[in-house]
């Protein structure tokens, strides 16, 4: 059963530059329980689908639906159904991680206890136990977007937008993030979220969608997308290689000073042959969700476009 | 159907997370609450004939109410814009004016011991009673109301960080220094008095400084304009005003 459910979603924003369409015709639907990922590269419309989605900002034109309320005409009705990360948020600075949970949940209608204990077990799945009760302003930016993040899942919020949840995180904290956001979906947390992070939505979604320029180019499952690549395995080259040489074997990809071929493990003697002879660094591996990405946008999810304006609009 | 008892919880707890708790770890904070005040009364001592002093100290107390409308627009402009944090309490079961009324009340926090010490020094230098006070403070709690409703509205217009300095200083000076609140209005001539009454702040400067037993000059010899019901009538008009103006008109989402 889905529990949003978006129609034709139209967003303009219009510049000095003339009109951007930062949603261009979306349509889309998230089940219930299910953990849906936004990928797409920074620009690409996935904050300002979160941000219509939980009654943050108007649509031009098009409908967002949640749980049947509408996201526009019956704000209030979703709100009480409704918990989100903002993308780059920072919490209070004098409140602690344990205070920012206890207080959050406590204005969200929690009982004193209830919103002590529940701090206690989130602060201890994030890994926050330590800073529990530093106040933000003497935590990296790291550790104050892990006490956003608590803050939000400690709500158990029958819908709960993540917008780059784990942006600035070391390796470690983001997988410990991950549990913790696996967990909230287990519990019954219908989760949205957006990432540039093709390991954090490989890792995390149950299904996903690509997005770019405002146009969803993909939806469906991460390995599926994978296999619309159609080659098996990734030869990446340190350094300029015509071409001409390499487009015979497979799908070439050029990213700064790298070209990326992806190709057939027949062609792999060949091209390590190739590499000897130009005297070039070669590395290989299986095709990725990152070549997946590529060859469906046609750039890198790195790549930023010049003059975006997402998040600039107001 | 609006939860009283949620939104009755985040006006106590943002109030305590953005107004106590920072007070408790940083009380170097509450020198921005008498600074402004107190350095306008120093001024009025130095250079004003010693019968103007109450008017001044009336008129502290009534600035430091005035100056929550200024810190709450600060406040609410730098957790939208730079911290992304009013987005987490728009996209929840809290409503707008709970939040207005939390983070106003945050802000009187900051302002509270100034308010006090300055009754105090009114109290020394005037010898006003208990009543007089509690309506001065009647005064002062429709002036924070007020002001509060006007700054919470204004921050939600703000694009950017930079335009709120500015902006705040000259609608804060504009409510605050230049009409007659910290001087009396028989400073202003007669025929331009009536000029005064164009600032909502006026009338609460002119009901504070009756509700301390100063002296309140005629307005062009109009009964009317010149009784106390009058400026009771101004002030709670537009301390209406400026709260249905921001439960209307304030933009909780972005178009």
């Amino acid at each position: 059963m889905p529990v949003l459910e978006a129609e034709n979603l139209v967003k303009t924003y219009t510049g000095a530059r003339g009109t951007i369409r930062a949603l261009d015709d979306v349509s889309l639907t998230v089940e219930k329980g299910q953990l849906f990922a936004f990928l797409g590269r920074n620009g690409a419309g996935k904050t300002t689908f979160i941000r219509i989605a939980s009654t943050l900002l108007l649509p031009t034109s098009g409908s967002v639906r949640l749980f049947g309320y509408d996201v526009v005409t019956q704000p209030t009705d979703v709100r009480d159904r409704i918990a989100l990360v903002p993308q780059e948020g920072r919490p209070f600075d004098h409140l602690t991680p344990r205070e920012h949970i206890r207080e959050y949940l406590r204005m969200r209608g929690s009982g004193a206890e209830r919103a002590s204990d529940r701090a206690a077990q989130v602060l201890h799945a994030m890994g926050l136990d330590d800073s529990a009760d530093e106040p933000a302003l003497r935590l990296s930016g790291g550790l104050q977007q892990r006490t956003l993040v608590a803050m939000i899942l400690a709500t158990d919020a029958p819908f709960l937008f993540l917008d780059e949840p784990t942006l600035g995180m070391d390796p470690v904290a983001r997988r410990q993030v991950w549990k913790v956001i696996r967990q909230a979906a287990r519990s019954g947390s219908t989760i949205l979220l957006t990432t540039h992070y093709l390991d954090e939505a490989e890792h995390l979604a149950d299904e996903l969608a690509v997005i770019e320029d405002g146009k969803i180019l993909y939806r469906g499952g991460s390995e599926a997308l994978k296999s619309r690549v159609g080659r098996e395995v990734r030869v990446q080259f340190d350094g300029a290689v015509p071409a001409e040489l390499l487009r015979p074997y497979g799908d070439l990809f050029h990213e700064e000073d790298r070209s990326i071929l992806l190709t057939t493990r027949a062609h792999v003697p060949t091209l390590t042959e190739l590499a000897l002879s130009r005297n070039l660094n070669l590395s290989m591996g299986p095709v990725t969700l990152e070549e997946a990405f590529l060859k469906l946008v046609g750039r890198g999810i790195e790549e930023d476009e010049e003059g975006s304006d997402e998040g600039g609009a107001w | 159907m609006v939860n009283w008892r949620v939104q009755g919880n985040a006006v106590v707890r943002l109030s305590y997370a953005n107004g106590i708790v920072p007070l408790w770890r940083s009380p170097v904070m509450l020198l921005a609450g008498f600074l402004t005040p107190l350095t306008l009364v120093f001024f009025l001592v130095v250079i004003a004939p010693s019968a103007i002093l109450p008017y001044g100290i009336v008129g502290a107390i009534l600035f430091t109410a005035l100056f929550t409308g200024n810190g709450i627009m600060n406040d609410c402009a730098y957790l939208r814009l730079e911290r992304q944090l009013q987005q987490v309490f728009v996209a929840s079961p809290v409503r707008p004016t709970a939040y207005a009324l939390g983070m106003a009340l945050s802000e009187l926090a900051f302002t509270l011991p100034a308010l006090v010490m300055f009754l105090v020094i009114l109290w020394i230098v005037t010898g006003i009673g208990a009543l007089p006070v509690l309506a001065l403070l009647g005064v002062v709690l429709l002036t924070w109301l007020m002001a509060s409703s006007f700054g919470f509205l204004l921050s939600t217009f703000f694009r950017r960080l930079r335009e709120i300095w500015p902006i705040g200083a000259v609608v804060f000076t504009a409510l605050s220094v230049l009409p007659p609140v910290f001087y009396p209005m028989s400073v202003i001539p007669p025929g331009y008095r009536w000029l005064a009454f164009l600032v909502p702040s006026t009338y609460a400067g002119q009901l504070a400084d009756r509700a301390a037993g100063l002296s309140v000059a005629s307005i062009n010899g109009n009964p009317i304009l010149s009784s106390a019901s009058f400026d009771l009538v101004g002030l709670v008009g537009f301390t209406l005003l400026f709260v249905l103006a921001s439960m209307q008109l304030a933009r909780w989402r972005e178009p």
